[in-house]
């Protein structure tokens, strides 16, 4: 086997601290030396892959910067020259022994025994080749808010097919429940329907195939070719609902409306609230009297379509679909106030949390866009809580960015409805970034009517209720102390992970950070996907955000996807992955250490196999297997143990 | 004290994305360190194989040192908490052939860690050269 050597002077880098020739002097006759000034020029290369080819060398070992720099380069040098790329070794002389050794006489040593480190290790190197599968360009997107919708959208016009799963039976997300929305007091439906219509009947909407009341119950497969299992809940009218509304007069069942967190009731035929699209009504059969076996026809009677809209006979249904990408927009939850006991959420009728406030100003909500008390009086005296559970160790500890952004909002609304109001901020931080909302939060600063008034702790408030149906607030704080009676109190707490995040986070081996929120692969750079392969993050089920970031969200993991899972292109599989050998004895340590879910039982094989799509190449699997059955690809045990014993003898 | 002059050899195994990277770092910032270290890269600590450790030792280094990316910072999620796993387990074995616990390191060192990189590696030559060079049997 004929190895060559190119020492890489690098101008005077490397060679002004080694000495290139008595490294020269050092080779046995078997290896090939050659010195090259400046070995990643084109010059250099092309000097190379001559020296190669005239010198007939099978494997090359090169002297010169740090692998992390110009790895690629060789690779690409080596295949010009008609060897197999994986047949190389470098040696980083200069970042790791030039630049950081004084003297040159030992670092000519370092040097030597790297390179013969080098020379042994190559000489087991193994040829390898890329492999190629082939993937399924259709996408699932689950989780119709704002980053499901934008990233169904951009796929969808891309030509791309899109399964869109909502577990509600209503799209849009939480912002189009909200009258108007920051910074510009745009309203949310009015903002978001268009682009709700676009995935209902726009000009791509062929290609979404939406699904309300369905979520993800099982995936198997890896990227570019997931096999998914959607639970899809019976709706029990079908699209060719006109939407009138009729029925829900009809109906004579009330239920509270959790659309509006329980603050009005709903019939149990409904729509969530006016304007929810779809416009098709859907029926609660927790509530409905035909599913506890009483004879009613009221729906059916009012209905101007009649019988054929009712499907009373649907069933849950279990189906399958094919796709290559998993996007994740399923959204975040407000922390629940009723933790924080003195604040007196779920206790006193009057103490709001801010999704219930957005129902209550909005002219869809259960008031009609009336700022009221639960006793029905217009509130004089209003106090907005700012950093609910936030910056605070035994909740929350981060702040969401978004709620001072709302509560001056709220503030300007509140002013607009009811002018002659008293409106208390309360407030740990105020946090108010970007270039727009610092309008809404002036305005608020030169409301007569607005006081500011800081805290340190969650804990500095006590609230309870007097007889005359007020609410009393006794605060107290190191600067100040006082008592107010309020009408309404309305909190902003932090945005936390929703529910479903864990489950789902389980299902798909989706890590979750340290706040439960899905984690994302690094935090500035690879913010929208996740630490598994092909599956993608969008919106505030990775870090709380307003529409804005979501909205983009949405957009970047479309332009993840169009770039990495190309229709007709396969997925290359990089040649460093892990292999399992006939000696495996079938203990399963390994399966249970891959990260990555890249290692299963073949029972029919009796050994462990490895999917090359899943595997990263890191390793751990090899460390561990007790019977030196896993192989690392290029990171042989054969080959570390040659690098190690060539350095130190 | 008979070690004037002894220069430790250590081998120093560096994940690629972490430690490897610190290494570069501190070679950008012309950041200099004695010149006894053997720099074996790895895709991950967690690849390092117990007997690669005492395969380095064997062949004559006296020191082994493992340098990791921090806990929660693994490229490939958690392959640095596998390496803790056999740091310590390996400790424990190397005492037992009598090998001092200066001589087998593990620490976690960022990508931008190019002078922690540096320090833990002088500090480690120190200790070893006090301690004098590793028998051989």
């Amino acid at each position: 086997m004929k190895i060559g050597l190119y020492l890489c002077k690098c101008g005077n880098n490397i060679s002004e601290k080694i000495d290139i020739e008595r490294v020269k002097g050092e080779m046995s006759k078997e290896v090939y030396v050659e010195e090259v000034s400046f070995a990643c020029s084109e010059d250099g290369k092309q000097q190379i892959e001559l020296s190669l080819r005239e010198n007939n060398i099978e494997r090359m070992v090169i002297v010169a910067c740090s692998p992390r720099e110009h790895e690629r380069t060789f690779m690409k040098v080596m295949e010009s020259a008609g060897l197999n790329p994986y047949l190389m070794q470098m040696v980083n002389a200069r970042e790791q022994i030039a630049w950081v050794t004084e003297d040159i006489e030992r670092a000519t040593e370092k040097a030597l025994r790297h390179i013969k480190g080098a020379i042994k290790r190559v000489s087991l190197h193994q040829p390898l080749e890329k492999k190629e599968v082939s993937i399924c360009p259709d996408i699932l997107v689950l989780g119709a808010g704002p980053a499901g919708l934008k990233a169904a959208l951009s796929l969808a016009s891309a030509g791309r097919k899109v399964y869109l799963v909502e577990k509600s039976p209503v799209i849009g997300g939480m912002p189009v429940r909200y009258e108007e929305l920051f910074p510009n007091l745009e309203c949310g439906p009015c903002m978001l329907e268009p682009m709700l219509g676009e995935v209902l009947h726009g000009e791509y909407s062929e290609n979404i195939e939406l699904h309300t009341l369905s979520e993800l119950v099982e995936v198997t497969g890896f990227f570019g070719n997931f096999n998914v299992k959607i639970r899809k809940r019976p709706r029990y009218v079908d699209s060719t609902c006109v939407g009138c509304g009729e029925c829900v007069a009809a109906c004579p069942v009330s239920t509270p409306n959790e659309f509006n967190f329980g603050m009005n009731q709903r019939k149990a035929v409904d729509f969530p609230f006016a304007g929810a699209l779809p416009n098709i009504a859907w029926i609660d059969d927790k509530t409905c009297l035909r599913f506890h076996n009483q004879e009613c026809t009221a729906c059916i009677e009012a209905c101007p379509l009649g019988e054929v809209v009712f499907r009373f006979d649907e069933e849950i249904e279990l189906f399958e679909r094919q796709v290559g990408a998993i996007v994740l927009a399923i959204g975040a939850n407000l922390y629940d106030c009723s933790r924080i006991p003195n604040l007196g959420y779920g206790r006193e009728a009057d103490v709001l949390n801010a999704w219930e406030f957005e129902r209550m100003l909005a002219s869809n909500g259960p008031t009609g866009g009336e700022i009221k008390t639960s006793k029905g009086k217009s509130p004089q005296r209003i106090a907005i809580i700012h950093c609910v559970g936030s910056l605070d160790e035994r909740y929350v500890q981060y702040c969401s960015g978004i709620c001072c952004s709302y509560a001056f909002k709220f503030n300007h609304m509140i002013s607009q409805k009811l002018p002659e109001a008293e409106i208390y901020h309360f407030y740990k931080e105020l946090v108010i970034p970007g270039k727009e909302s610092i309008v809404l939060f002036n305005h608020a600063k030169h409301n007569p009517k607005a006081h500011f008034i800081r805290y340190d702790t969650i804990d500095a408030f006590e609230i309870t209720s007097n007889t005359d149906g007020e609410i009393l607030l006794r605060v107290k704080t190191e600067e100040f102390e006082g008592e107010f009676l309020f009408d309404l109190i309305v909190l902003c707490p932090a945005m936390v992970p929703i529910e479903d995040t864990k489950e789902l986070g389980r299902i798909l081996e989706a890590t979750q950070d340290k706040y439960g929120f899905f984690e994302e692969l690094h935090n500035r750079l690879d913010a929208v996907q996740s630490k598994i392969k092909g599956i993608y993050l969008a919106g505030t089920c990775q870090s709380p955000m307003d529409i804005q970031k979501a909205i983009n969200h949405g957009v970047a993991v479309a332009g993840y996807i169009l770039s990495n899972l190309v229709e007709g292109r396969k997925i290359e599989i990089k040649p460093i992955v892990a292999q399992v050998s006939d000696r495996c004895s079938g203990c399963k340590i390994c399966i249970m250490l891959c990260p990555y879910k890249a290692l299963s039982f073949d029972e029919n094989l009796g050994r462990t196999v490895v999917n090359e799509v899943l595997c990263q190449g890191c390793g751990t699997c090899v460390a561990a297997c007790p019977a030196g059955a896993a192989i690392a690809k290029h990171f042989t045990t054969e080959q570390i143990l040659a690098e190690i014993e060539g350095g130190l003898r | 004290m008979i070690n004037k002059g002894f220069e430790p050899k250590i081998v120093a195994f560096l994940c690629n994305w972490c430690s490897y990277a610190a290494a570069d770092k501190a070679g950008a910032a012309q950041n200099t360190y004695p010149p006894n270290v053997n720099v074996i890269r790895v895709m991950c600590s967690g690849r390092v194989d117990p007997q690669f450790v005492m395969k380095a030792f064997k062949d004559g280094a006296d020191g082994v040192i493992i340098l990791a990316c921090h806990l929660g910072d693994c490229h490939y999620k958690e392959g640095n908490y596998r390496a803790v796993q056999r740091y310590r387990m390996l400790t424990r074995l190397l005492d037992e052939l009598g090998i001092e616990k200066e001589r087998f390191l593990f620490d976690f060192v960022s990508a931008g860690e190019g002078d922690k990189f540096v320090n833990v590696l002088k500090d480690m030559g120190e200790k070893i050269k006090k301690i004098g060079p590793l028998p051989k049997t």
